[in-house]
């Protein structure tokens, strides 16, 4: 009888195993999803308004258990966004249009755990952000590789806990968005600046607004970003809170935008990206359910900074 | 099964000691643990908490959840029914694993004999509940409320006899919790190390008070003194005596304590208030003459011990009740006529009741 069962066991195994497939490319029913895909958001794309309210999402890729815990997002390109974990250094590679992550790789030879809270992709390099604002820098990898990385002290854990990073393409830095102010005036949202050419912190806060201004007529006390990124069409700062499920948008020079709630379908957005379309990427932390990379359509505005 | 119990005997090199072949069964255990891990790279995430499952090869579509309604898989984090049904039957297969030396100890490691069988039972069958429970409320706290309001409308009273049931119990629970949250190493270690601790304090009776004499440290003064050549009588085997080690010591305690309880003036009513004993040579034929005499002349009569000697003559012991009326010559005249060609020597020892009971006649 053990052995009966351990055989049934260890085939069962076998069988799991073997569903799974190897991964190689899609199968047809796969692909034709794929194509109808592609057109929907086209149509949805075209068809939304360019007003200043967010609309109904264009999609929502609900995220397979590995990336449950998904933090940080940031665009590789076009047509190619980066996801990170909370709780360890494993990056995926996802085609956003389409819903299908493309590959995905770890950071460290290890395979590091930690608290990752963001990701900015600037040029061919990448840097991931822990809470303690230590930044790891890397370079993409292939399916299944751990990438080597170099590590970057910003000495700001005493500062500050930090839950975002972006790339800002016009000062060749990174913004490193302070989710709660450990040493000073905690009524204000700041906003640090790292120089990628120094490797080396801009000592003082790029953006330092009182938290009130910002908040405005919404009903929070308090707001903590989650994550930051740069719109490519305007330059504006764009940053998630995921406490208040607050959608917030700031000049360079720390004027408020806007600042609106999330819709309810956000339990806890952790990251957010703009594209250079149009396109506002939030993916949300899987709570109750599953993680999830919600696509809406982002206000289109004049370009104050050229498109990138 | 017997594959395990020979790689455990080979391990031990067949030694019986409980903690040699319980450590061995937990590195059979490790070893099996191990080669599932080669072979089936997500068996290992059971012990680490990480989940069986496994980081899909990318490229990996997905669900859009406007266009179809999130499954239950998605909300429980498997992937499919078989992933979920396996991660359940490993975890609770490693369960019974690690739960079953804990149920060895409970019904080996005790002073006083006599265990409950359904707490031994028990012992087994909860942490599998408990994992069981674990793996269905995890993550839900709307589930773990939902739980709650079940146990608390049922009622759970059960007095323990012994206060270590108790431990055993909560060590039950624990080694389910860890098999519910998949991290079965803890769970591992939890009952490898309780089991260790609990054989050792047994074997070296950790809390037994220093006052209390023990049964052979009780005996060992008397035997000294039986083997001292004071003038107080004869000691015929005195060079036996001296050369008994500490373990026979023991044995010969335990029986003294045997035979006290039985004759001994604490009792009021002793079911037998003597010991006969002889030697013989061929211990059935003598057995089945000196019977017939004891049936006839005393009240009741036990076979209480034959011990067998390489080289020299066996000793057979009887617990006898003395009748008012047989005195001890009486008896042991009547054994002598009846098997004296069978019997070498033959000793009546009287306890204190039959001594004041043979005076008073």
């Amino acid at each position: 009888m053990p052995r009966r069962f351990l055989a049934v066991l260890a085939g069962t195994l076998l069988a799991g195993t073997a569903c799974r497939g190897n991964g190689n490319g899609y199968s047809a029913a796969e692909a034709a999803e794929l194509s109808v895909r592609a057109q929907r958001l086209t149509q949805k794309l075209a068809a939304a308004s360019a007003d200043s309210a967010l609309g109904e999402p264009l999609a929502r890729w609900i995220l397979p258990p590995t990336m449950a815990e998904v933090s940080g997002l940031a665009l590789l390109d076009s047509t190619r966004l980066l996801a990170h974990n909370d709780e360890t250094a494993r990056i995926a590679v996802v085609d956003f249009r389409r819903g299908v992550v493309l590959n995905q790789f770890s950071v460290g030879e290890t395979g590091m755990r930690g608290d990752f809270e963001g990701i900015a992709v600037a040029g061919d390099r990448i840097f991931l952000v822990a809470s303690n604002g230590t930044l790891y820098e890397f370079a993409p990898g292939e399916e299944g590789e751990r990438v080597r990385y170099a590590e970057h002290d910003t000495r700001l854990g005493k500062e500050c806990e930090f839950e975002g990073v972006a790339h800002d393409s016009a000062t060749a830095s990174l913004l490193l968005a302070c989710k709660r102010v450990l040493k000073g005036d905690e009524s204000r949202l700041v906003i640090y600046r790292w120089d990628i050419g120094r490797r080396a912190l801009v000592p003082e806060p790029v953006i330092s607004i009182p938290v009130e201004e910002v908040i405005g007529a919404n009903p929070w006390d308090a707001l903590r970003p989650s994550d930051i990124t740069v719109d490519p069409a305007t330059g504006h700062y764009v940053l998630v809170a995921a406490q208040q499920r607050a959608l917030i948008e700031l000049t360079p020079g720390g004027e408020v935008v806007q600042t609106r709630p999330l819709p309810d379908a956000h339990p806890q957005a952790e990251g957010v990206a703009v594209t250079g379309d149009g396109i506002l990427l939030v993916s949300d932390e899987a709570s109750n359910s599953a993680g999830t990379i919600t696509l809406y359509r982002w206000p289109a505005r004049t370009s104050t900074r050229g498109t990138p | 099964m017997s594959v395990f119990t020979r790689a455990i005997d080979l391990l031990t090199l067949g030694s019986d000691r409980p903690i040699r072949r319980l450590i061995a069964y937990y590195v059979v255990l490790a070893a099996v643990a191990a080669a599932l891990a080669a072979i089936f790279p997500a068996a290992d995430r059971l012990l680490l908490g990480r989940g069986i499952t496994l980081p899909e090869a990318s490229p990996i579509v997905l669900q859009d959840a406007l266009v179809a309604t999130e499954s239950t898989a998605d909300a429980l984090g498997a992937n499919s029914f078989t992933e979920l049904a396996l991660t359940t039957a490993l975890l609770l297969l490693g369960t019974l694993m690690l739960m079953l030396p804990v149920s060895w100890v409970y019904m080996s490691a005790r002073r006083e004999p006599g265990h409950s069988q359904a707490v031994a039972q028990t012992l087994l069958i909860l942490p599998i509940v408990v994992a069981g429970i674990v793996l269905i409320v995890r993550n839900s706290l709307a589930l773990a409320f939902s739980l709650a309001g079940v146990v608390a409308a049922v009622r759970f009273r059960n007095t323990m006899r012994d206060a270590r049931d108790l431990v055993f119990i909560f060590l039950a629970i624990a080694v389910g919790f860890s098999a519910g949250v998949q991290t079965l190493a803890v769970g591992a270690v939890l009952s490898l190390v309780f089991n260790l601790v609990l054989l050792l304090t047994w074997r070296y009776d950790f809390g037994r008070s220093a006052l209390a004499p023990t049964a052979s440290s009780q005996w060992r003064e008397p035997l000294a003194t039986l083997a001292t050549s004071n003038g107080n009588g004869t000691v015929p085997d005195r060079d036996i005596v001296l050369a008994l080690t500490p373990d026979k010591v023991d044995l010969l305690a335990d029986r003294f304590e045997r035979v006290r309880d039985v004759l001994g003036s604490d009792r009021k009513k002793p079911r037998f208030n003597a010991v006969f004993s002889f030697t013989t040579n061929s211990i059935a034929e003598a057995q089945v003459l000196v019977q017939k005499v004891l049936d006839k002349m005393t009240k009741r009569w036990m076979l209480d011990e034959v011990v067998t000697h390489s080289g020299k003559p066996s000793e057979v012991y009887y617990l006898v009740r003395m009748r008012k009326a047989v005195s001890r010559d009486d008896l042991l005249t009547a054994i002598r006529a009846r098997a004296g060609d069978r019997i070498g020597s033959a000793h009546l020892e009287l306890g204190e009741a039959a001594v004041e009971q043979q005076e008073a006649v």
